[in-house]
């Protein structure tokens, strides 16, 4: 579906240096902190920035090659992007018209009904959780086979957060292979969305795993001086000096629940897994 | 069906749902050519990742639980008791070696175990 090949942009002192992909019908997750480039990268996907190098492919063709009719296929949100806030609902239905072939009025207004958003009041008097959903809502209006969206959920409360995650589920339910890249740093919001997860830190990927594996095989492990001294380290990934103690991770909980038995095991979360790998030392 | 995932237990959800599902079998809630949702449907449900459902899915079907029928979605497949009660005995007996083992790193004799297996035997309220 998209596949991001060893892209290069240089910003000053910032580098991004990344590669991605992203499967048919799967829902991958970028995780990053604010500044690590996780909107850089969407804008280079979405061709709105020029590469120093490196390459990025859409439904199989180069990104800059994709024809109008190709691109109606990519659904978007960017965080400081959208409509002019002095047009409604109303105006928008208009423009989504003639701008997508595929756009699917009663879709749209089912979604209207269902967050009881207004179709006559101007969108600078949405309240945040009306314009984040409006935003998603277009983005899913036409059919796109490719979702990218840029922390879509940025700001709201949890209800808010949760119902757009719904929305973004019943739409995988229904349209057949479609996919979805979305970024957040809320850790909780990717966990329970996403089947698989990237990790950008300073502009590179420093992590990639499935949900999956992430949930069940990653653990923290913690524990004493001297039994970290004696800590069997094969398969720990990055470890950290704590004030009373040491925390290691591993992708390999089983294994230290077998054969550990003294040493505290917990379960790994991707908060916790990104704050080690971040502040973590390898061994 | 009834599906409760524990999201801070330590056994992962794949096997909750394995095992959960196994257990509907059993109890016969789930009879032969019930069902299951879609790959999708039940990851949205659960809100869980679809590579999740699809691995308990792989794992049910392996095992001979369930069937699927590529383009229509897994059934529940027909159910040999004799089987499931074979099944069964295999996990006990492997989770019963993996303390005989346990025993042995802690340095209890055999009397010790026989002895603290019969006292807990005597006071659980299992069979109560």
């Amino acid at each position: 579906m998209l596949e991001v090949k060893e892209v290069q942009k240089r910003y000053g002192t910032f580098e991004l240096e990344c590669s991605l992909t992203i499967l048919d019908g799967q829902i991958t997750g970028l995780i990053g902190q604010n500044g690590a480039g996780k909107s850089t990268l969407f804008k280079a996907i979405l061709d709105l920035i020029t590469l120093d190098s490196g390459s990025i492919q859409i439904f199989g063709k180069e990104h800059h090659e994709l024809s109008g009719k190709e691109k109606e296929k990519l659904g978007v949100v960017l965080s400081d992007s959208g409509f002019s806030a002095y047009l409604t609902v109303r105006d928008i239905i208009a423009i989504l018209k003639n701008m997508y072939s595929n756009f699917d009025l009663s879709y749209f207004q089912k979604q209207m009904q269902r967050f009881q958003l207004p179709y006559d009041q101007k969108i600078k008097e949405f309240s945040t959780g009306m314009k984040a959903k409006l935003k998603v809502l277009i983005a899913l209006s036409h059919h796109a086979k490719l979702l990218i969206l840029d922390e879509p959920t940025a700001g709201l409360d949890v209800i808010a957060r949760d119902e757009i995650l719904d929305l973004l589920r019943d739409y995988m339910e229904d349209e057949n292979d479609a996919s979805i890249l979305i970024s957040s740093h809320i850790a909780e919001d990717l966990e329970s969305l996403c089947d698989d997860l990237y990790m950008i830190h300073e502009g590179k990927m420093i992590f990639h795993e499935d949900t999956d594996v992430l949930l069940s095989d990653y653990a923290i492990l913690k524990m004493s001086e001297e039994q970290f001294k004696k800590l069997d380290t094969q398969y720990i990934l990055k470890a950290c000096k704590e004030a009373y103690s040491y925390a290691c991770l591993t992708n390999q909980k089983q294994y230290y629940m077998e054969n550990e038995p003294g040493i505290t095991i917990e379960k790994g979360t991707i908060d916790a897994v990104i704050t080690m790998m971040i502040r973590g030392y390898s061994l | 069906m009834h599906l409760i995932i524990n999201h801070s237990s330590m056994v992962p959800i794949y096997e909750q749902i394995v095992e959960q599902i196994k257990e509907g079998i059993l109890k016969q809630e789930l009879k032969e050519n019930y069902p299951l949702p879609s790959v999708r449907t039940l990851s949205k449900e659960l809100k869980i990742s679809a590579l999740t459902v699809k691995k308990a899915y792989d794992a049910l079907e392996s095992e001979g639980f369930i069937c699927t029928v590529h383009g229509k979605g897994s059934y529940i497949a027909p159910v040999n008791p004799q089987l499931v009660w074979e099944e069964q005995r295999k996990e006990l007996e492997q989770d019963l070696e993996g303390i005989l083992q346990k025993a042995k790193r802690f340095d209890i004799t055999k009397e010790e175990l026989k002895d603290l297996f019969l006292l807990l035997l005597e006071e659980s309220s299992c069979w109560k």
